[in-house]
């Protein structure tokens, strides 16, 4: 190791030799004795800076001041030259700070269709998968023969806003059922006031993770429905229960359900339209 | 469950749409007969669905009659095993 250092420096330093013939300094021999012990590759810059600075001074004592002007400037060198690292470096760090806030913005937005996608695709926190529909499921379990034991009970709820004159009551109590038959129950609304009320209706069952097996094949729902004044209606609701509603472990005390029906004012005409421009007799209906 | 909670589900699962549509209201009481024979069988037999299956049959019948339901095969919606003959057996019980 030592030879090949030696070698090396025997390159340098007759390069070295042609540098400081002009100088002519006894360094050389000091550079030689330095190269011999490997370590003059830095000395090379020293003896050229000192050069420039100090011109040609051969003394001893200088070499020993050199020495330390040599650390001295060997580390004012070095801060002047890490002082571009570090700006590069916060700059850089910058730059990547500014990407990661606006990713993060970008999320937020993207969240919300990938939660979409992400709870269709696993049906996590009950989003129901509408892949088949009620005939197609009626016909599976028709053809596969499944037998239903456990009967449901089926209680009507039924609600109207604050402030509308609809008189809206389920017409039966309840209905029992057992999964797998399509079951008709009817509720009653009935136009109290003196002007045609537009309404429209919507629905929950209780319990909610119940509410997946509950499918309603046509109800009256979701739809503006007029009622002229004093009229009374029987909206019916055709449903089904799933029968996988049984082979359910979670469904295991539920043998009630709630089917609740609010109903929202839409729009009340004004009742001098209706005086000027109805001919019809307000339909009474007695039952 | 409780994580469901977070997504509104503690407020219940969004309402989905019938997979029918909508029942266009029977303003002019076409089918009121059969709605009324159904909710006596209710009554009379403590409000069990099964027993007035076949009532509900005619009653949907009547709808599609009169052109307040599209028309479709019964068996379609359930009513394959449901015929007039089961009421008597029914009643008989």
């Amino acid at each position: 190791m030592s030879w090949s250092k030696a070698c090396r420096g025997t390159r340098i330093s007759s390069y070295l030799e042609n540098l400081h013939r002009t100088s002519q300094s006894p360094r050389t021999s000091l550079c030689s004795r330095y190269y011999t012990h490997g370590a003059c590759k830095g000395n090379e810059h020293y003896l050229r800076s000192k050069r420039v600075f100090w011109g040609s001074s051969s003394s001893w004592s200088l070499n020993s001041h050199s020495a330390t002007a040599k650390s001295m400037l060997a580390s004012a060198h070095r801060q002047y030259s890490t002082h571009s690292p570090t700006e590069t470096k916060s700059q850089k760090m910058l730059y990547y700070l500014t990407a990661v806030v606006f990713g993060m913005v970008g999320l937020t937005y993207a969240a919300v269709p990938l939660y979409r996608t992400f709870c269709q695709a696993t049906g996590y926190g009950g989003t129901v998968q509408r892949k088949e529909t009620v005939e197609e499921k009626i016909a599976r379990h028709s053809e596969s023969g499944t037998v239903t034991e456990r009967e449901i009970v089926v209680q009507f709820n039924a609600d109207v806003a604050d402030g509308m004159q609809w008189k809206f009551t389920p017409t039966q109590r309840e209905v029992r059922v057992k999964p797998g038959e399509s079951a008709l129950a009817f509720y009653t609304a009935e136009n109290k006031s003196s002007a045609p009320i537009t309404g429209v209706s919507t629905y929950n069952v209780t319990p909610m993770k119940a509410g997946v097996y509950f499918n309603k094949i046509q109800c009256f729902c979701f739809e503006e429905q007029r009622l002229l004044p004093g009229e009374q209606i029987d909206m019916p609701v055709f449903f089904y229960i799933d029968p996988e509603f049984e082979t359910d472990p979670r469904m295991d005390g539920i043998n009630n359900l709630i089917l609740s029906y609010t109903f929202f004012k839409v729009s009340e005409e004004n009742t001098t339209d209706t005086v000027n421009n109805s001919s019809s007799v307000p339909v009474q209906e007695t039952k | 469950m409780s994580t469901g909670g977070a997504f509104g589900g503690n407020r219940g699962l969004r309402p989905i749409p019938p997979e029918k549509g909508i029942f266009p209201l029977d303003h002019l009481h076409q089918c009121d007969t059969e709605k009324k024979g159904y909710l006596d069988c209710l009554k009379s037999t403590g409000h069990k669905s099964e027993q007035c299956r076949h009532l509900s049959k005619t009653y949907l019948e009547c709808r599609m009659a009169k052109n307040l339901m599209a028309k479709q095969d019964m068996s379609e919606l359930g009513f394959s095993g449901v015929t007039e003959l089961d009421s008597i057996v029914e009643k008989e019980r």
